[in-house]
C-alpha cells in the first residue's frame, strides 16, 4: 500500500508514516485527496439532478451519481415520480458507495440503515486523512468534542462533516476544535490539547461506548462484525510493527483501533443523554412513507395496465422484498 | 553567445562570491497556500517562485480527460514585477515552452495511471527571476506534488550547470546566463538515477557536455536534500528521518 519496488529498494509513493509489517510494509498518507472505494460511507452534497439521477459532490475528482431507482425504487419513473421532492440541489445526503473502478465514476445509495438527507447542520470539510485522527482511538477525540460542545458530529471518510448542536456558540467550538485536528492531526499529544481548548477537565478519558447502536437515532450503523475482521486483518501488521516514536505510535494505535469499529462509517458517538437529538431520517419511518408511496404507485400502475401480469408480478416481488426491509427497519427501532 | 568580460575573478569566485561547484542558497517551505492540495514556496538565490497544486480534480473541458490516466498541466508564469523591465503578463513564446518542459519533467515522476480521468494543475509564479527560474520552478512543483498527496516514484530535482570563461559552474544566475558561455539546465530523479529534462543554450564541447552534466547532476542532489528536509520540516517537524529498528 503506497510502496513501489524499484530493484532492491522499496520507494514509499507518499508522504507518510511507514509500517512494516509481517506481510509487507505500507504507508499510511498524511495528505491527499479523497479516493473513492466501495463500501465507504460518504457524506456529499446534491449538485446536480438529470432525468435519471443525481450528481453528487463527495470531495473527490470524481463526482458520484445517486440513481432515482435508488430513492424511488425499480418502478421509478421520471414523468411520474417528483425527483425534486425527494432530494434538492444543496442537500447534503449520507450514503455508501456501491460501485467504483477505474472506468465508472462512484454509485451511490442511500437505502440502508441510517443513510439519507441530513436535515440540518454545519457542514465542512477536512482532509480525508485526517478522517482517523479526528475520530481518535476508540472515537476518544470525537466524543471529547462532542460532550464538552453539546453537539452531534457527523463525519464522512471523505472528509465532510456535518456538526449540529443547540446553540451556536457549541458548534462553532466544535468546527474550531475539528479545525484544529486537521492542522495538527500529525503532532502527539493532539487529545491533550483539543481539552485545552474546550476547557475540559482532564479527568479519566472519556467512557468508551461500545455499545454505540444502542444510541438513539445513532447516525451511525456499526457493523463489528463485517468491518472489525478486515480491519484487524490489515493491521495486524502494525500491531507487531511497534514504533518507537511516539507520534507515529499514537497515529498507528488509533488508525488500529479507530478503524475497526469505525472502519466505513459516518461517525457519531454521542450519547443520547448529553446531547439534543437531530431528527435524522429515521430509517423506519422513512421506510414506512416510501411503503405508503409505492403501495399508491402501484396501485396507480395497476389500474392502468390491469392486464400486465408481468409488471404486476416483478411489483409484487419488488414490494415483499422491501417489506422485509421495512420490517428490518422497525425491528430495529424497536431494539432502540 | 560572445563573452565580453570575465566572470570569474583570480580567487576563482564567480560574480556572485560562489566557488564553481557552489549552488547558491536554497530554502523551500512546504504548505504555504491553504487553499491549494499541495504548494511550496522556493527561494533558490535571488529567485522567489511560488507553486500551487490542485488536483487530482475533475477535468475541465471535459474532452481533455483521458480514460487510462490523470492529465497533468502545467502553467509557468513570470509575473510583471519579476524581471528588471516590467515583463508583459500575458503568457510570453518562453513562458508557453517553459510550461511544456516543465510539465515533462515533472511527468515521468507521477504515477499518473493512478487517477484516471482526472487532471492535476501546477501553476508555478515567478515572482523573482535571477536565472534559473525552471529549474527551481521544477524542485519546488515536485515538492508540492508531493505535499498534495499524489503518488510518486521520487521527487525531482533540478539544477543547471554551465561555461563561463571556459570553465564548468554549477547553477548559473542570471548573470553568467545571459554573458556567459553556455547553460544546460538538468531536471533529476535521483533515487531513480534518471534524467526527466536536458535543455542546453551555448555550445559545449564533448568533454565539457560530460563534466557539465556530472556537475548538474551533482547540483541536483544536493537539491534534492533540501527537497526532502522541506517535506520532513513541514510533516514531521524537527524530528529527524526515522529509522527505527524493529528488536
Amino acid at each position: 500500500m503506497n510502496v513501489i519496488r524499484i530493484g532492491d529498494s522499496i520507494i514509499s509513493t507518499r508522504i507518510g508514516i511507514a509500517e512494516a509489517g509481517r506481510d509487507g510494509i505500507k504507508v499510511i498518507p498524511l495528505s491527499g485527496v479523497y479516493i473513492p472505494r466501495v463500501n465507504d460511507i460518504v457524506i456529499g452534497k446534491i449538485v446536480d439532478r438529470s432525468s435519471l439521477s443525481w450528481d453528487v459532490d463527495i470531495n473527490s475528482c470524481f463526482s458520484a451519481h445517486l440513481p432515482a431507482q435508488d430513492v424511488f425504487g425499480r418502478d421509478f419513473s421520471p414523468a411520474r415520480d417528483d425527483m425534486a421532492r425527494e432530494l434538492a440541489t444543496g442537500d447534503l445526503i449520507t450514503a455508501r458507495i456501491v460501485a467504483f473502478d477505474r472506468t465508472r465514476d462512484p454509485m451511490l445509495t442511500i437505502q440502508d440503515r441510517d443513510l439519507g438527507k441530513i436535515p440540518r447542520g454545519e457542514s465542512m470539510k477536512i482532509s480525508a486523512t485526517r478522517v482517523p485522527r479526528l475520530i481518535g482511538k476508540r472515537g476518544s477525540m470525537i466524543q471529547t468534542i462532542e460532550q464538552a460542545t453539546q453537539t452531534r458530529i457527523l463525519i464522512g471518510q471523505n472528509g465532510i462533516i456535518v456538526v449540529t448542536g443547540r446553540g451556536p456558540e457549541g458548534i462553532g467550538l466544535a468546527v474550531k476544535a475539528i479545525k484544529m485536528v486537521e492542522d495538527e492531526a500529525h503532532t502527539s499529544n493532539l487529545t491533550q490539547r483539543i481539552k485545552v481548548l474546550l476547557n475540559v477537565a482532564d479527568v479519566s478519558p472519556p467512557q468508551p461506548q461500545p455499545t454505540q447502536s444502542s444510541s438513539v437515532a445513532s447516525s451511525v450503523s456499526l457493523e463489528p462484525s463485517a468491518s472489525s475482521s478486515k480491519a484487524t486483518a490489515s493491521d495486524m501488521g502494525a500491531s507487531q510493527a511497534g514504533s518507537s516514536v511516539q507520534m507515529a505510535e499514537e497515529i498507528l494505535e488509533e488508525r488500529q483501533s479507530t478503524a475497526a469499529p469505525n472502519s466505513h462509517i459516518a461517525y457519531s458517538a454521542s450519547s443520547p443523554s448529553s446531547t439534543d437529538h437531530v431528527s435524522l431520517p429515521s430509517s423506519g419511518a422513512k421506510g414506512s412513507n416510501q411503503e405508503e408511496r409505492r403501495r399508491k404507485t402501484e396501485e396507480q400502475s395497476s389500474a392502468t395496465n390491469p392486464t400486465n401480469v408481468d409488471t404486476r408480478k416483478t411489483r409484487a416481488g419488488a414490494k415483499r422484498v422491501h417489506d422485509e426491509e421495512s420490517k428490518e427497519h422497525n425491528n430495529k427501532e424497536e431494539a432502540d | 553567445m560572445s563573452q565580453t568580460r570575465s566572470l570569474i575573478d583570480k580567487q576563482g569566485k564567480r560574480t556572485d562570491g560562489r566557488t564553481a561547484e557552489q549552488l547558491r542558497e536554497v530554502k523551500i517551505d512546504v504548505g504555504i497556500i491553504k487553499n491549494a492540495d499541495g504548494s511550496a514556496f522556493i527561494e533558490f538565490g535571488k529567485n522567489k517562485i511560488i507553486v500551487a497544486v490542485y488536483g487530482p480534480r475533475e477535468v475541465h473541458p471535459k474532452h481533455m480527460a483521458q480514460p487510462d490516466r490523470c492529465v497533468l498541466r502545467c502553467r509557468y508564469h513570470m509575473s510583471p514585477f519579476s524581471t528588471d523591465t516590467r515583463k508583459n503578463p500575458a503568457p510570453s513564446r518562453r513562458e508557453v515552452e517553459i510550461s511544456k518542459v516543465m510539465r515533462e519533467a515533472l511527468e515521468p515522476a507521477l504515477m499518473l495511471e493512478d487517477y484516471p480521468r482526472a487532471a492535476i494543475d501546477v501553476y508555478v509564479e515567478v515572482l523573482q527571476a535571477d536565472g534559473g527560474s525552471r529549474c527551481a520552478g521544477i524542485s519546488a512543483a515536485s515538492v508540492a506534488l508531493a505535499d498534495a498527496g499524489i503518488n510518486m516514484r521520487d521527487l525531482v530535482a533540478a539544477c543547471a550547470a554551465g561555461k563561463v570563461d571556459d570553465k564548468i559552474v554549477l547553477d548559473i544566475n542570471d548573470t553568467e546566463d545571459k554573458e556567459g558561455g553556455a547553460d544546460m539546465p538538468i531536471a533529476y530523479m535521483p533515487h531513480l538515477d534518471e534524467v526527466t529534462l536536458l535543455q542546453l543554450d551555448g555550445i559545449l564541447t564533448k568533454d565539457q557536455l560530460n563534466e557539465c552534466v556530472d556537475t548538474a547532476i551533482e547540483g541536483c542532489k544536493k537539491v534534492y536534500e533540501i527537497q526532502k528536509q522541506a517535506l520532513m520540516q513541514k510533516y514531521f517537524g524537527n524530528e529527524i528521518e526515522l529509522k527505527e529498528e524493529q528488536p
